[in-house]
């Protein structure tokens, strides 16, 4: 059994440096696109509370079209569309991060507004009464528990949007996925080639939630008073 | 750029045939997964480990690892066994697999959020068991259940557009055809997410009034 297994496996060996490239890929992009969603998220945030009524019902347009469509169909838009509706040159991998951003950030958005709601209504008005300026109130008061609240959550779409990152395949990015079809075409092993693939996503999934996990912890000792 | 409406009306019928295959894959498969998902949340609960651990790496891998990557497993790795299904059938399972996972910890969670104390209140005051099942926690774990289900739902609906890859005829693979054939990419992909934002709505709408009815207990 252990003799089959590791020659099944060492079939593979020659797709090491590939597969490692291929992970790297995948994480950096999903980083990138997530940092990216993450920004772009708070932005439609303020705009849909701030940005007068015509501009909070183009965000909740937009929100509505990302989540109701499927991340494949958004990845191929960023890919045929955008370029030439732009009229901008871009790279496979540039269009796929932008997908998955673009992707995360509407999440991102409702992440962070459940977030907002779920705060006591009166907790502003009650620390600029004790004297706070509006950005002291934001800093001290709003911030911390936003950012306690939104972990747990944000994490999860983290998860969601490494899962999601597999798509960029479809435009031809080298990630992990084009990696193991790659593989597959060479060898002919599909069932070894994509196990071990998963195993490989298995990993720096797992290691990404226990992180985050991790980072739960440490908040909720950096502030013992947010619940 | 102008967008050129003859290319989107002679697009409409074959996406629509699409969409008829992802219903049908949908209809069949998420259904099977809250079936097999409640097995899971069974097992999950149970005395025994070894039902314990099986359920738990079930779920661990449909959570970590990608939908795409399980489609080319099965579609490239099952015939290597030996077992030769239509894509279809691939598709249906697969969906069932996935949704599975997912529901048991929807399920786990829904009778996570029961109060303490709850069932042995209502058997002090005289319930039978089937009694506190039926009037107290069943009413309870559906009002949780409906949200989190729809949206569930409206994920794996999204995620079949993934079978694509294996040639299944659905929405997604006829869009790529018609792309493939036109070059229309503007004209054919918008269609193509407009009508999966429209039934993703519906399913939303539908999810919406399943989550009414489902807690109207609460505003007796």
């Amino acid at each position: 059994m252990f003799a089959f297994l590791s020659s099944q496996l060492a079939v593979l060996a020659p797709f090491f440096h590939d597969v490692i490239a291929g992970a790297i890929t995948t994480i950096l992009s999903s980083v990138a696109a997530f940092v990216l969603g993450i920004g772009i998220g708070a932005v439609l945030l303020l705009v849909r509370q701030h940005g007068g009524r015509a501009l909070a019902w183009l965000v909740i347009l937009y929100v509505s079209v990302i989540r109701g469509t499927p991340a494949l169909i958004q990845m191929l838009v960023a890919y045929y569309v955008l370029p030439a509706v732009l009229n901008l040159n871009i790279s496979p991998l540039q269009a796929g991060i932008l997908a998955l951003a673009l992707n995360t950030a509407a999440y991102v958005s409702e992440i962070l507004r459940g977030a907002l709601n779920s705060l006591g209504r009166g907790q502003i008005p009650a620390a600029r009464a004790l004297g706070m300026p509006a950005f002291q109130a934001w800093r001290y008061i709003v911030f911390p528990q936003l950012f306690y609240r939104s972990i747990p959550p944000l994490t999860n779409e983290f998860t969601m949007l490494l899962k999601a990152s597999s798509l960029m395949s479809i435009i031809a990015v080298h990630d992990l996925a084009t990696v193991a079809r790659d593989a597959t075409l060479q060898t002919n092993l599909p069932l070894q080639v994509f196990s071990a693939t998963a195993a490989v996503y298995f990993a720096i999934l797992f290691i990404a939630s226990s992180a985050s996990r991790g980072l739960e912890r440490r908040v909720a000792k950096v502030l013992p008073n947010v619940h | 750029m102008s967008i050129d409406l003859a290319i989107v009306q002679s697009s409409i019928l074959p996406l629509l045939k699409g969409l008829k295959v992802t219903a049908q894959v949908c209809v069949l498969g998420i259904p099977l997964g809250i079936v097999a998902g409640t097995v899971a949340a069974y097992f999950r609960a149970s005395t025994w480990r070894v039902l314990r651990a099986v359920a738990l790496s079930y779920v661990e891998f449909v959570r970590n690892v990608p939908f795409l990557i399980l489609v080319y497993l099965s579609f490239f790795g099952l015939p290597k066994l030996g077992v030769s299904m239509p894509a279809f059938a691939i598709g249906v399972a697969a969906t069932a697999f996935y949704t599975g996972g997912y529901f048991s910890e929807i399920l786990r969670a829904a009778f996570g959020s029961l109060a303490h104390g709850q069932v042995q209140a209502a058997r002090s005051l005289g319930l039978s068991g089937l009694q506190v099942q039926r009037h107290v926690v069943l009413p309870q774990i559906f009002g949780f259940l409906a949200p989190a289900t729809t949206s569930l739902t409206i994920m794996m609906f999204k995620d079949s557009s993934i079978f694509s890859v294996m040639s299944l005829t659905e929405l997604t693979y006829q869009s790529n055809l018609l792309t493939a054939d036109t070059f229309a990419y503007v004209e054919v992909l918008g269609t193509t997410a407009l009508i999966y934002w429209l039934c993703s709505v519906l399913l939303d709408v539908a999810g919406q009034w399943s989550e009414r009815y489902a807690t109207r207990y609460r505003r007796v």
